[in-house]
């Protein structure tokens, strides 16, 4: 089972990739956990993730089951910011 | 007189080349305040139903408000309000830039221009000299947006249109600066006209009731802004652009004509990206403005020209398919240039690239394709070949050559650049907002789907309050006449810090999804002013201005607009989302597409209205709108 990763601006910029794909994620916790390990230093990715929530196919776990919300074969898993547009 | 007012309504006759001046109504504007409201009060009194929006008899009435002409941040804009040629019911459009201050300076709150000219003119008014010139424009006909305001005299204060006005495309705009009243059509109105340009001056000073504390607040104010992650951080330094990557991952940007929510190349049109590769590093703002949410891009053969704000860039970029951020930049210039709407602009040339692919209308367009879109805007504007077909927007080309099920307007207005799929209050708003599917009507998105904290936005909670009280809440900003981008200022600088996965905003989300009617009573309060605009309002004009005034004032407004479309024929059906929208899914759990049906009901009660979507007498009365 695969999912993609999508990152906001500030980590793909650091990471240099939009989007990475993470096998055998079962949960969004695993895909975190993958997430992290991608970052050389650990705390830029804990900077960069604590503003940032998690959407499971544009919905996000906070409306679900948090990190324990299950993921299916195809999902996409993104970092998304707030932000204010016009 | 009311302080923060000039008093003064200046009446152009365009036919005769008269002109006059009259005294404001104090009532009117205790109970409209200005821009908008007071301006659709003008036009539902002076025009009877079934007027041609393009002929003479359909008055185009600027009108400022009581914050216009002072030195309020987000305070420089005026609403233009008219019958729409696009939607055949209430058409207004609110614009930055320079113009309302030089009303203001003037001695103007309201200008009505009326009837059609006998030859190409342009307006000189000077506020102190109290004077009209009706000028020739014959040298300025045909001119872009640009050339046309460099041409105009010094020391003025310009609203001018593009080609796409004189050849009236019906949503085209009308320009200040760089900035453009941009929907529903008002440049049309004003090339219908035969009207180019207005330029105005005077040296005349708002009158204020409490300009000390006027002042001291305004600092407040100013440092609170600098402060603000939206206002000080965000907007300062990305633009409106800045939403792009969240849309995106939030499966609402408007991807292939409204088909999908997500577009693989986003971060390419994002104002993050800008930023990094295509920002010539000035920002620009509306007179007055700190948050400089405008951004200054390099376009080849054009030099640096105004970049693209984010229903831009979602429009001709993503709906298109187009991931080209220069291609986009290059777009959005012609089209201010022009004097066009981008929204209905890209909506209109992605409905075309549809019927192209499935055969129903030969066009050289394709998704993902830049190969023609520049020579095509300027065929819309100019009206040429094809481009005659897109100018009349998405309904009109979707009873040419068909394809209802995916002609993404409400009453007739192209949808703006948030999925309802992904946002059911938004989609409520779409629906009933009286102008048409416009997002800065209301704004319900910020807090479901993109801002710092947002409710689900895929249930059916407060997603039939939500939207009242947003709309209410717009309604009586653009008649002050504020920046709706000031909303994105009432949520603090302590909620933006908060982690969004953490215990404590998890539950403020839930509270605040579930507080239903506590919700609406909480916002209808009527207390001490509180926002920034409501003390700007009670420091300028000496009347108290809170919350619940602001949502009665609003909602009278809103109700007004209403009686304005039931007048013009629009009926409760026309309160509906593109087929596309209710019956095609987006996300993985939707069987359908937005709960529409589910949700209008619920609305309509909310508003006090029958289950037709007619105000009820009793709403009418207590709101005291007279029809």
């Amino acid at each position: 089972m695969a999912v993609t990763v999508e990152l906001t601006y500030d980590m793909s910029k650091t990471l240099g990739v939009r989007r990475f794909e993470v096998e055998d994620a079962t949960t969004v916790s695993d895909v975190v956990r993958a997430a992290r390990e991608r970052f050389e230093a650990g705390d830029a990715f804990d900077r960069l993730s604590r503003v940032a929530a998690v959407a499971v196919n544009g919905v996000l776990v906070s409306h679900r089951k948090g990190l324990k919300t299950r993921l299916a074969d195809g999902d996409t898993v993104a970092f998304v910011k707030a932000a204010a547009g016009g | 007189m009311i302080k923060g007012y000039a008093g003064r309504i200046l009446e152009v006759d365009l036919g005769d080349e008269s002109f006059a001046f009259a005294a404001l109504d104090e009532e009117t504007a205790r109970l409209y305040i200005g821009g908008k409201g007071y301006g659709t009060r003008l036009l539902y009194d002076r025009t009877s139903a079934g007027v041609d929006p393009l002929g003479p008899d359909n008055p185009l009435i600027f009108a400022t408000g009581p914050l216009n002409g002072s030195v309020a941040p987000q305070s420089n804009r005026f609403a233009v309000v008219c019958k729409s040629p696009l939607t055949g019911g209430i058409g207004n459009a609110a614009c930055g830039g320079s113009f309302a201050f030089g009303l203001k300076k003037a001695g103007i709150d309201v200008l009505v221009v009326s009837g059609r000219a006998k030859r190409r003119l342009r307006l000189r008014i000077d506020g102190d000299a109290d004077a009209v010139e009706f000028l020739d424009a014959t040298d300025l006909w045909g001119q872009g947006t640009y050339d046309t305001q460099k041409r105009l005299p010094k020391g003025h204060y310009h609203a001018v249109i593009g080609p796409a006005g004189e050849n009236l495309v019906l949503y085209a705009g009308i320009v200040s600066n760089e900035r453009i009243a941009g929907r529903t059509g008002v440049g049309a109105v004003m090339g219908s006209k035969l009207l180019k340009a207005v330029s105005v001056r005077g040296s005349r000073k708002l009158d204020m009731e409490d300009p000390k504390k006027f002042k001291e607040y305004t600092k407040e104010v100013r440092k609170l802004f600098e402060e603000h992650p939206v206002m000080g951080e965000s907007l300062k330094r990305f633009g409106t652009g800045a939403i792009v990557n969240t849309t995106n991952a939030r499966n609402i940007l408007p991807t292939r004509n409204f088909k999908y929510g997500h577009f693989d190349d986003a971060m390419t049109i994002s104002g993050e990206w800008m930023e990094d590769h295509e920002l010539k590093g000035v920002k620009t703002s509306c007179i007055h403005c700190p948050v400089t949410c405008g951004r200054d891009v390099e376009v080849e053969g054009k030099g640096v020209v105004k970049g693209p704000e984010y229903e831009t860039l979602a429009l001709l970029g993503s709906n298109l398919e187009i991931g080209d951020l220069k291609k986009v930049s290059e777009w959005n210039y012609h089209a201010d240039d022009m004097g066009m709407d981008t929204i209905s602009l890209g909506a209109s040339l992605g409905f075309a690239m549809e019927l192209s692919e499935r055969g129903m209308f030969q066009t050289p367009l394709a998704f993902g394709s830049p190969a023609g879109v520049s020579e095509m805007i300027l065929d819309v504007a100019h009206r040429r070949g094809i481009g005659n077909d897109l100018a009349d927007g998405v309904r009109r080309m979707a009873e040419k050559h068909g394809g209802h099920d995916f002609a993404m307007h409400v009453k007739g207005l192209e949808l703006s650049a948030y999925d309802p799929r992904g946002s059911y209050a938004q989609g409520v708003e779409y629906a009933t907002t009286n102008r048409g599917g416009c997002h800065v009507q209301g704004a319900s998105m910020y807090l479901e789907s993109t801002g710092p904290l947002t409710i689900n936005p895929q249930n059916l909670k407060l997603k039939a309050e939500l939207p009242v009280i947003q709309q209410n809440l717009a309604c009586a900003i653009n008649s002050m006449v504020l920046c709706i981008f000031t909303t994105y200022g009432m949520i603090p600088k302590a909620v933006h810090n908060m982690s969004p996965n953490s215990f404590v905003h998890r539950a403020l989300s839930t509270v605040l999804e579930n507080s239903g009617p506590v919700f609406t009573r909480a916002m209808r309060m009527k207390g001490k002013p509180m926002m920034w605009f409501e003390k700007w309002l009670t420091y300028i004009t000496g009347e108290t201005f809170s919350g619940g005034h602001l949502q009665e004032i609003g909602e009278r407004i809103f109700n007004l607009e209403r009686m304005y479309n039931l007048r013009e024929g629009l009926t409760g059906a026309d309160d509906t989302l593109p087929p596309r929208m209710l019956h095609e899914p987006t996300f993985r759990d939707q069987t359908s597409g937005h709960p529409l049906d589910q949700l209008l009901p619920r609305y309509y009660k909310n508003r006090g209205w029958s289950a037709e979507g007619v105000p009820s007498q009793k709403t009418l009365d207590r709101l005291q709108v007279r029809v």
